[in-house]
């Protein structure tokens, strides 16, 4: 499956089904402190668990605090 | 969820240092090199975590935001370079020509007159209420207002307010409340459970670790839906939940450059590994010492939130349990008998900041408040006869022989 995350084309493995899954791929620090668009709308941190990717997806990460990438 | 102390230890560590260094380096960088022109492109746009320039975010100050935002709970931190910086970028995050501020009368100073004097010529009102008149705050608050402002504990008025019945109205109102909760800090008051959605601390008392630094710090609790913030709600759809914070780093807090400098936010991130342990002996000695000058006959009166005759006792005593801060202050017969203490004394400092290591006294009348006419002083609780003290971290007998020792040479 292709998503494409902040503008670039990624491929995802099969153990890649939810947002959280993908923060957590994406060595993302601090999972709820990143504004999470997905498919341009805006995703709540408790719905990360929830919501399932699909091909062709479009998700946005926005970070606020300068650092936070492991 | 291990304890504040360990928390403040250990809690926001990210991984082995490369060198194993146990402390977070001072880095003492302005710009940060990065792989590739893309790579630079996304950080700028804030689609990959990483520093790029230290007036916008810098390691050593993220470690501070991410240590303050693991002890307070919030959702997210901010770093500033002092408290009234705190103060100023929250408002204009919040405000603008035409808003108004609720607030109490019984404000620090310098807040005072940031809003008063400087906000008042950009068209901000302030709306002075009495924060125990549920009644006078909820006919203050309009559509136009933009925050209800509240100190955990006023200085040096003492007053406290009950933040949760507060909060029950700004929620009615669906008006965010702040909280300067600087002389509690997250260790004595949490914030977030009792209502308030922005806190602010000047992490330049009891953070800095002993009067080291200046700094500021804004939480946001995650607890107020920006969509009813008219002049957030065009963000809400670009930061979602992170849409005050948001709008400060990428904006506000950006083009102000009120940055908390890395060698600050080093010092304060040493600060905070003994916070509680200096709160604690600052609040035990505090109330000592109270009931100390209270039972001296040179003292006219005492004001601490701990003695049951402090009109705030019975809230303070709901809000913060059996610690009650490190300021005190007392009335003398006159200005004259307070400058003659003030002069005598050997251990306590004559110096203005509260929370330092230190034991500090001050006379408000002719210092802090030194702008104001003698109507306005008594307006705000400010009496010549007063004096304030912030109480260390010294043997308290020590703090009490100094202070005897000067009242009996009145």
């Amino acid at each position: 499956m292709n998503i494409t995350l902040n503008g670039k084309v990624v491929e995802l493995s099969n153990d890649t089904v939810s947002i959280a899954d993908l923060l957590k791929k994406q060595n993302v620090a601090s999972p709820d402190m990143v504004s999470v668009q997905h498919n341009n709308e805006i995703i709540a941190p408790d719905q990360f668990e929830r919501v399932t990717l699909s091909d062709n997806d479009d998700l946005e990460f926005l970070y606020f605090m300068g650092g936070g990438e492991n | 969820m291990e304890g504040f102390s360990t928390r403040a230890l250990h809690g926001a560590s990210r991984g082995r240092d490369p060198h194993g260094s146990l402390r977070v380096p001072l880095y003492d960088s302005v710009s940060f090199e990065h792989e590739d022109s893309c790579s630079i492109q996304q950080a700028f746009e804030g689609r990959r975590p990483a520093h790029t320039y230290s007036r916008i975010s810098n390691p050593t100050v993220d470690h501070l935001e991410q240590t303050i935002r693991l002890l307070s709970g919030g959702m997210a931190v901010l770093a500033v370079s002092s408290g009234m910086a705190a103060i100023s970028n929250t408002i204009l995050t919040l405000g603008g020509t035409g808003k108004n501020i609720v607030t109490t009368r019984f404000l620090f100073g310098n807040t005072l007159s940031l809003f008063q004097k400087t906000l008042l010529s950009w068209g901000l009102e302030t709306r002075h209420v009495s924060m125990d008149n549920m009644g006078e705050i909820d006919r203050a608050i309009d559509s136009n207002t933009c925050c209800v402002f509240l100190e955990s504990i006023t200085n040096p008025q003492l007053e406290v307010a009950d933040c949760r019945a507060i909060s029950e109205i700004t929620q009615q109102h669906a008006v965010p409340l702040v909280l300067d909760n600087t002389l509690m800090t997250p260790y004595l008051f949490n914030s977030r459970e009792n209502g308030v959605d922005i806190e602010i601390l000047s992490s330049t008392k009891y953070i800095s670790g002993g009067g080291t630094t200046v700094g500021g710090i804004i939480i946001d609790n995650g607890s107020f839906d920006w969509n009813l913030s008219e002049k957030l709600r065009p963000h809400v759809l670009k930061y979602g939940p992170m849409t005050f914070i948001g709008r400060l780093r990428h904006e506000i807090y950006r083009n102000v450059g009120a940055c908390l400098s890395p060698h600050n936010a080093a010092m304060q991130n040493l600060g905070l590994e003994t916070l509680s342990l200096r709160i604690d002996k600052s609040c035990d000695s505090s109330l000592r010492v109270a009931r100390f000058l209270d039972s001296h006959a040179k003292v006219r009166s005492v004001n601490y939130p701990g003695l049951t005759t402090s009109p705030s006792h019975l809230t303070a005593q709901k809000q913060f349990g059996t610690r009650f801060g490190g300021i005190l202050t007392f009335d003398l017969a006159d200005k004259e008998q307070c400058f003659h203490l003030m002069d005598s004394l050997h251990i306590v400092k004559r110096a203005t900041n509260v929370n330092d290591n230190k034991s500090l006294i001050i006379h408000p009348w002719s210092t802090i408040f030194t702008e104001y006419s003698d109507e306005e002083k008594y307006d705000m609780g400010i009496r010549p006869t007063m004096l304030r003290l912030a109480v260390g971290i010294e043997d308290t007998d020590d703090l009490i022989n100094d202070l005897n020792q000067g009242l009996e040479q009145l």
